[in-house]
């Protein structure tokens, strides 16, 4: 009865509009390459000063989900993730679109993101306390192992195994430029300032996926004039549904779990949704040419964060990832502390927020859905003017981001590097999962010696870091031993 | 519109001579060397509102340019245009310990300190599962066994200022760097760290909810916030530490413009309305000039030099 009481001030005009206008504006930030979920939330924190907490706390959930489901529209359309959550969505959605089918692709990645995020927005409401105790247990060498767990996907997600295992080891190389995560001290940034952080992520990906195709697309045009894409439909058929039944509920549960552990986000979550949906799926060769279900665990598992970051937060006070980090200051603002207390001081607030999430993610659906037909009509423009469009967006992108001019050289350095590992066949996923998980493998590993004194048995001794180097080696041999077993079978006499 | 715009224009550029008064007549800029969102630059943009809003006319614009420890953004503002229209926001790390480090193009003598507008009090504050519960427990359990206390990262603010404690108390610790206050916070409240060093605002939902201790304050007297909690010097070691908020500018800003600037930063940080919202934040609103400013400034730096010499960090970077 109380809880119908606290969603009042949920059930108001303004607030419904509020909510919507946050997410419509997600989804543009979140569609436009360059411009990150964080990013919006961050520059519309004074705009609440002046609200109430639900009103302006909703707002911003509603720019964080509008923005994470926004990336996937020029994954999808112009093979650049709009934000690093939704390039694993590349993968499936720029073959689709390619095809001709842009607009089943992307009715399928906005039914996946409202799947994963209704799924996730239950969980939060109804277990956000129990849940919350799991983000307690992570530490550095439950980090590490989850980070190895993902970069075995390196394993099965590149068809030749030496190529991709090459394209892993250059990716974590690569990541090791910038400041010394546990000494401080720089590493191969040759005294450019620029490069002290590393190399910027985002311009990296922008590189990567979308400069290089650009490069790949003018060598094919030099060759020949290709065929003006042809635009159909916003429904994912019967079909595509009923193959992706098991890739949403995976990725939205491997999205949820997740999102509830801090510091690992979206990113990492939709790379192990889309390797755990390919592992079982009884046709794993269809994954990478264009098939739904990969879009499907991508956007489910990423969308699914959103609302599960927010777990942690609410139930501990502690932020889940870089946006709910930023939604922390939003609260502090309203003269809330995020924590376990807040479910007995603040409970009209929590109930908001709850409610906010549900609203929130079927606007998301409501705008997204409508909002096709203009997205996809991109591709409707003439080849040319489209790739020079690109590039301008390339460059846009990559700068706004740090408004540092070598982020510029960062991302035609990775053009380059991806144009050349597509032409000799190296895998760019293999290269993106070890800059998003190589770091985070790097500092735990040496964090967790520094505080073991060097002693690797105490270190991987936990119950989740022996789960996960179990997965690990599952991942790894699993598909070796199955084939053997397979034949074995085969070639028993019966 | 376009009249007035090319009127402003025109007086512009046929009065060189009145410009002092008339400053500002663009927008002025204020660097954050950290992303959109940290609390650094949550509060410069409460600045520039509240600038606008006192000094109607004036358009104060953010602009955030993250990167190497905030040496970047830092950097950018150090060696702007001296006109006063690009300002910094002067943060401890990037100015008083940085260069030290080395890698970086400007020293504390490159900084105009135009004012300070908050500071950021410190405590150390005990972990989930750690052995000790008060500032007297934890001396006599360091002496067994080096306590490893979290920070937000090597060589920065909250690393030094661990281990001046342990320079100045003649203790031993094992700093465990971390990618950031919220990693370092989130380990605290899971106790694999048993100690941290956390500014009031972070610490009291967790001491609320007996996820954090409070062990002492780094202060010359007890806050408000934690009135048990002793403070280090009470405890017969002469140790403060705070973290500040203020806004730099490049050297060579001609005196009317840095007048002007100074005694703007001066009148924001006595509006109430500024005081209220930053107090809501859990900042610790004060004003220093800029010579005050500078002089906190130098000595931070001389005692971050003392522990980065003793740690054998000083020029790794060079």
């Amino acid at each position: 009865m109380e809880t119908i009481a606290y969603l009042a001030p949920l059930l108001q005009p303004q607030v419904f509009g509020i909510i919507a206008l946050g997410v419509l504006g997600g989804i543009l930030i979140g569609a436009l390459p360059g411009l990150t979920a964080t990013m919006g939330v961050a520059l519309l924190i004074p705009l609440t000063f002046g609200m109430s907490p639900v009103m302006g706390l909703n707002m911003l959930i509603g720019i964080y989900i509008g923005g994470i489901y926004g990336g996937c529209v020029s994954s999808i359309l112009l093979r650049t993730p709009g934000t690093p959550a939704s390039a694993a969505t590349v993968l499936d959605g720029y073959p689709m679109a390619a095809r001709g089918e842009a607009g089943r692709a992307l009715g399928m990645a906005t039914v996946a993101s409202t799947i994963g995020g209704l799924i996730a927005a239950v969980v939060l409401a109804t277990l956000a306390p129990q849940l919350a105790g799991i983000a307690l247990k992570f530490g550095a060498a439950e980090y590490f192992a989850l980070a190895l767990f993902g970069l075995t996907i390196i394993a099965s997600l590149s068809g030749d195994l030496l190529k991709g295992a090459i394209a892993g080891v250059l990716g974590i190389l690569i990541s090791t430029v910038g400041a010394d995560p546990i000494a401080g001290v720089m590493r191969y940034t040759f005294g450019i300032q620029g490069f002290a952080s590393g190399f910027a992520f985002t311009p990296a990906l922008i590189g990567l996926f979308a400069l290089s195709e650009v490069f790949t697309q003018i060598e094919r045009m030099a060759k020949q004039e290709p065929a003006v894409v042809l635009v159909k439909g916003r429904w994912p058929s019967r079909q595509d549904m009923r193959d992706s039944k098991g890739a949403l509920v995976r990725g939205s549960l491997i999205g949820t779990l997740i999102g509830i552990i801090p510091g690992t986000g979206s990113g990492t979550a939709s790379w192990i949704s889309y390797n755990e949906a390919r592992r079982s799926s009884k046709t794993p060769e269809k994954f990478g040419t264009g098939y739904a279900p990969g879009i499907a665990a991508t956007e489910s598992a990423n969308n699914a964060v959103c609302a599960a970051a927010l777990i942690p937060l609410l139930a501990l006070g502690i932020p889940g990832d870089v946006v709910t980090a930023v939604l922390m200051g939003g609260l502090m603002i309203q003269g809330l502390a995020p924590g376990p207390m807040l479910f007995q001081t603040n409970p009209d607030v929590i109930v908001g927020i709850f409610g906010g999430t549900f609203l929130a993610t079927i606007f998301m659906f409501v705008f997204g859905m409508a909002l096709i037909p203009v997205f996809a009509r991109i591709l409707m423009v003439p080849r040319r003017l489209l790739t020079m469009s690109i590039v301008i967006f390339c460059y846009i992108g990559a700068f706004s981001i740090n408004l540092n001019p070598v982020d510029l050289y960062t991302m035609v350095g990775f053009g380059v590097l991806g144009w050349g590992m597509q032409k000799f066949g190296f895998s760019q996923a293999a290269l993106c999962i070890a800059l998003i998980l190589g770091p985070m493998m790097e500092s735990n590993l040496r964090r967790g010696m520094l505080q073991t004194g060097d002693n690797i048995l105490a270190f991987i001794s936990g119950p989740i870091t022996l789960f996960f180097l179990g997965l690990a080696l599952f991942s790894l041999f699993g598909p070796v031993i199955a084939r053997h077993l397979a034949q074995a079978r085969i070639h028993k006499p019966n | 519109m376009k009249k007035a715009i090319s009127l402003v224009a025109l007086a512009a550029a046929t009065l060189p001579g009145a410009a002092l008064a008339d400053f500002p007549v663009r927008p002025i800029q204020m660097i954050v060397p950290y992303a959109a969102g940290g609390s650094t630059d949550l509060t410069v943009r409460i600045v520039a509102e509240t600038l606008e809003r006192l000094y109607p006319g004036t358009t104060a614009v953010v602009r955030n340019q993250p990167g190497g420890g905030g040496g970047i953004g830092t950097s950018a503002a150090v060696n702007a245009r001296s006109d006063g229209y690009t300002l910094g926001a002067g943060a401890q790390g990037p100015i008083a310990i940085l260069p030290h480090l080395g890698g970086t193009d400007y020293s504390i003598d490159d900084v105009e300190f135009v004012g300070l507008y908050a500071r950021s009090l410190q405590v150390m504050v005990a972990c989930a599962n750690a052995p000790f519960d008060d500032y007297d427990s934890f001396i006599a359990s360091a002496a067994e066994r080096a306590p490893q206390i979290g920070n937000s990262g090597a060589g920065g603010a909250n690393h030094i200022s661990a281990e001046a404690f342990a320079q100045a108390a003649g203790i031993a610790v094992e700093s465990i760097p971390f990618g950031g206050s919220s990693e370092a916070r989130t380990a605290c409240i899971g106790g694999h760290i048993h100690a941290m060093v956390a500014s009031p605002a972070e610490a009291l939902s967790a001491v609320d909810s007996n996820q954090m201790t409070p062990l002492f304050v780094m202060e010359d007297e007890r806050i408000d916030l934690f009135p048990e909690t002793p403070t280090a010097v009470e405890k017969g070691v002469d140790f403060t530490w705070s973290s500040y908020k203020g806004i730099i500018a490049p050297k060579g800003i001609d005196d009317a413009t840095l007048n002007w600037l100074r005694t703007a930063i001066a009148d924001v940080v006595a509006d109430p309305q500024f005081i209220e919202v930053m107090t809501e934040m859990g900042e610790f609103v004060t004003y220093e000039d800029g010579s005050a400013f500078e002089a906190r400034v130098r000595r931070d730096g001389d005692m971050a030099y003392s522990v980065l010499d003793a740690l054998d960090m000083l020029g790794v970077n060079n």
